[in-house]
């Protein structure tokens, strides 16, 4: 008999889990999406969600854990309703709003969220909780109610969605687009094949319609693989994404396919035809394998005379009598500094063309995150007078990971945080753990980022348009931590607003049995 | 201290003139060679007691000479540090059966103290930790 609560919490559980379980599935089982954020960590991250959640917002809870609810704004900010939530989490009361949110795929839905907060014996508040319905539809309907008045504009969009509708317009797009287009019967027969297919393959308008699919050409679509994708097309509405299909074809030789198809779909409507887009990839990606071979044999050779370099410079340091001027000492370990450096952007490069082409190789093997970040930081500290790295927090986890590339995207996060807040002299440095997940934050008070560019950032090559000419870099350091955070099944986001600074926080799954401690 | 005889291999001269002054130090004697073709007979000729070995080199690389010294009965035994400024360098130089890997550019300790341990016998492969 457990005493919980005075036995309040005594469902009809056995035990004080089997009633935590129940009430967590009743939790999975509210058609209302449910939110818990950590009030004690800084911006309340998410700690849980429940199914609904996933369902109206589109996201997996392994990709929203340990952010910040806004998101789901994406870059719809100028909204009232963020103001009240702001004010309502500072003052700590309740609230009830409509905001617009967005999906995981950019769709637009209201969201009616009511948002409390929950308090401790000592009147602390220790987590918030919000409670999401898609209203969407109500909205729509007061909306509709009013635009019914602009009779005339309707009748207008009503003629050209019918222009839309017939299978003229269709037909039309498909003959100019510059891609390969079949249509397709549901059972595979040809009802059309644009001009750019018949040019690429080199054949006829009368060999492909009215043709089976699968009996075209040499059957080089006669794939047990892609057969079985295609006929899930029409029942289950997945598309075929990027297949791949090598093949010697008649007429033009081997050469690398890409298709995809899709269910043809106007106006909301789905029709019973399938759009197969076919492209060929053969040229890009033997530019792609050239570009690789080129990087990495450049990388090789501006290796070369840096070593030597490095070399000398190092039996120079040893050279140095204890008569030599401090000078001439404090010159020569620069140069060495900036040999490193050099040396770090050749391997940047490197990695760039690697994470293309999915060469990147993890080693992952456990090891102590914490130890980890204090001696990633202890090391940045020690070089950047400049600035003070202020750690909070701990994890107290065991990472299967790769350490050393883990190092690199802390080490790439504090650089950034120097690099863009050159007045400021702070930054801030936050370890937590959420849920099965470890978060690390990187706050600084510097330039920070506008919204549009929040997502950009992550871009092999993007930089922030004025920060390019007074900042040195190549665009490339973030793209690369994102890939390797995303190869440990984690996430990596920004939140910030111009002028005021950037945090800069990752998520990585703690494996199982692999946390200590608490 | 017993003196030993090194042979070094690098296609690139610079990289041979400055490993020559760097192992200088170490008081044993030095033999260079650009050419990777010399390699086998000169190690027949002269049986130097370790070879610092690059990879990437005209005609003969060093991961094929390197698997011909492991498949020699004469000389399967001897150690070779390979040292390379290949991505992939760590891996090839371990799957072709060599003592110690050394990335371009290396830190003058670790290369010395490297050295020292295949010198004395306390390396022979390369363990499997990256
Ligand atoms: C428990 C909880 C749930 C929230 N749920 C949502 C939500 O579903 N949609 C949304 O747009 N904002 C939601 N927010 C609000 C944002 O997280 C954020 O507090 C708001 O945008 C105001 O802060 P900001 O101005 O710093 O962005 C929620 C906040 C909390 C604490
Ligand atoms: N902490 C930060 N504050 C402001 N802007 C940043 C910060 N970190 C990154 N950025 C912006 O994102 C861009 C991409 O960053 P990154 O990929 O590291 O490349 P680089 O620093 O070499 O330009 C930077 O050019 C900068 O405009
Ligand atoms: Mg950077």
């Amino acid at each position: 008999m457990n005493t919980f609560r005075n036995g309040k919490f005594n469902l009809s559980g056995e035990s004080l889990t089997d009633n935590f379980e129940l009430l967590v599935k009743a939790l999975d089982a509210s058609i209302s999406g449910i939110i818990i954020t950590d009030n004690n960590q800084p911006d309340n991250p998410i700690v849980y969600c429940n199914k609904a959640f996933e369902k109206i917002s589109g996201y997996q809870r392994s990709e929203i854990i340990g952010h910040n609810c806004r998101f789901l704004q994406k870059d719809d900010r100028a909204q009232p309703a963020r103001q009240k939530l702001s004010d309502c989490i500072k003052i700590g009361s309740d609230c009830l709003v409509e905001i617009r949110n967005y999906r995981k795929n950019g769709d637009l839905f209201w969201n009616e969220l009511y948002m409390s907060p929950v308090k401790d014996k000592s009147g602390h508040i220790t987590h918030f909780i919000g409670v999401q319905n898609d209203v969407t539809d109500r909205k729509k309907a007061e909306q509709d109610l009013r635009q019914q008045k602009d009779l005339m504009e309707k009748k207008i969009e009503e003629r050209t969605a019918e222009l839309r509708d017939s299978e003229a317009f269709l037909s039309s797009i498909i003959q100019t687009v510059r891609e390969s287009l079949l249509v397709l019967d549901p059972q595979f027969n040809v009802i059309s094949a644009n001009g750019h297919f018949l040019k690429t393959f080199k054949v006829s308008s009368e060999e492909t319609v009215n043709k089976h699919l699968y009996e075209l050409g040499n059957h080089q679509w006669d794939i047990p693989q892609l057969k079985e994708l295609l006929v899930k097309i029409l029942p289950t509405n997945n598309p075929v994404v990027d297949f791949e299909v090598e093949h010697d074809f008649p007429h033009i030789g081997r050469k690398l396919m890409l298709l995809n198809a899709y269910r043809v779909e106007l106006e909301g409507q789905y029709k019973d035809q399938i759009l197969l887009a076919i492209e060929d990839i053969t040229d890009r990606r033997e530019i792609e394998r050239r570009k690789d071979d080129f990087l990495s044999i450049a990388s090789h050779e501006l290796k070369t005379p840096l070593t030597t370099i490095k070399g000398y410079i190092q039996a120079l340091q040893r050279m140095v009598s204890s008569e030599a001027g401090e000078r001439f000492k404090t010159t020569l370990d620069k140069v060495a500094v900036y040999v490193d450096r050099l040396n770090n952007l050749i391997a940047e490069l490197l990695d760039v063309s690697r994470i293309q082409s999915g060469k990147i190789e993890l080693h992952k093997t456990p090891f102590n995150f914490d130890a980890m970040i204090g001696e990633t930081i202890e090391a940045m500290q020690t070089s950047t007078p400049s600035h003070h790295f202020i750690l909070k927090g701990s994890t107290n986890s065991l990472i299967e990971g790769d350490e050393s590339h883990l190092i690199q995207v802390v080490n790439n996060l504090l650089s950034n945080a120097v690099k863009y807040s050159p007045e400021s002299k702070e930054i801030f440095i936050h370890l937590s753990r959420v849920s099965e997940y470890v978060k690390v934050s990187v706050t600084d008070h510097g330039l920070g980022i506008s919204i549009e560019d929040q997502k950009k950032v992550f871009e092999r090559f993007f930089r922030v348009g004025d920060v390019q000419e007074r900042f040195p870099g190549m665009g490339i350091g973030l793209y690369i931590c994102d890939q390797i955070i995303k190869n440990h099944k984690g996430t990596l986001w920004v939140d910030s607003k111009k002028g005021e600074g950037s945090t800069f926080s990752f998520t990585l799954p703690i494996g199982e049995g692999q946390a200590n401690g608490n | 201290m017993e003196i030993k005889k090194i042979l070094v291999c690098d296609d690139d001269e610079g990289i041979l003139d400055m490993l020559a002054l760097i192992l200088e130090e170490t008081g044993h004697e030095i033999l260079l060679e650009n050419n990777s073709m010399n390699v086998l007979s000169i190690i027949e000729t002269q049986s130097p007691d370790l070879i610092l070995l690059d990879l990437w080199m005209p005609v003969i690389s060093g991961d094929q000479l390197l698997k011909s010294i492991r498949a020699n009965s004469d000389m399967h035994d001897l150690p070779v540090i390979v040292i390379s400024a290949s991505r992939d360098g760590r891996k090839i130089a371990q799957q072709a059966g060599a003592s110690a890997y050394i990335a371009k550019p290396f830190d003058y300790q670790e290369l010395i103290d490297s050295v020292d341990a295949c010198l004395s016998g306390d390396i022979t492969h390369m363990s499997n930790t990256i």
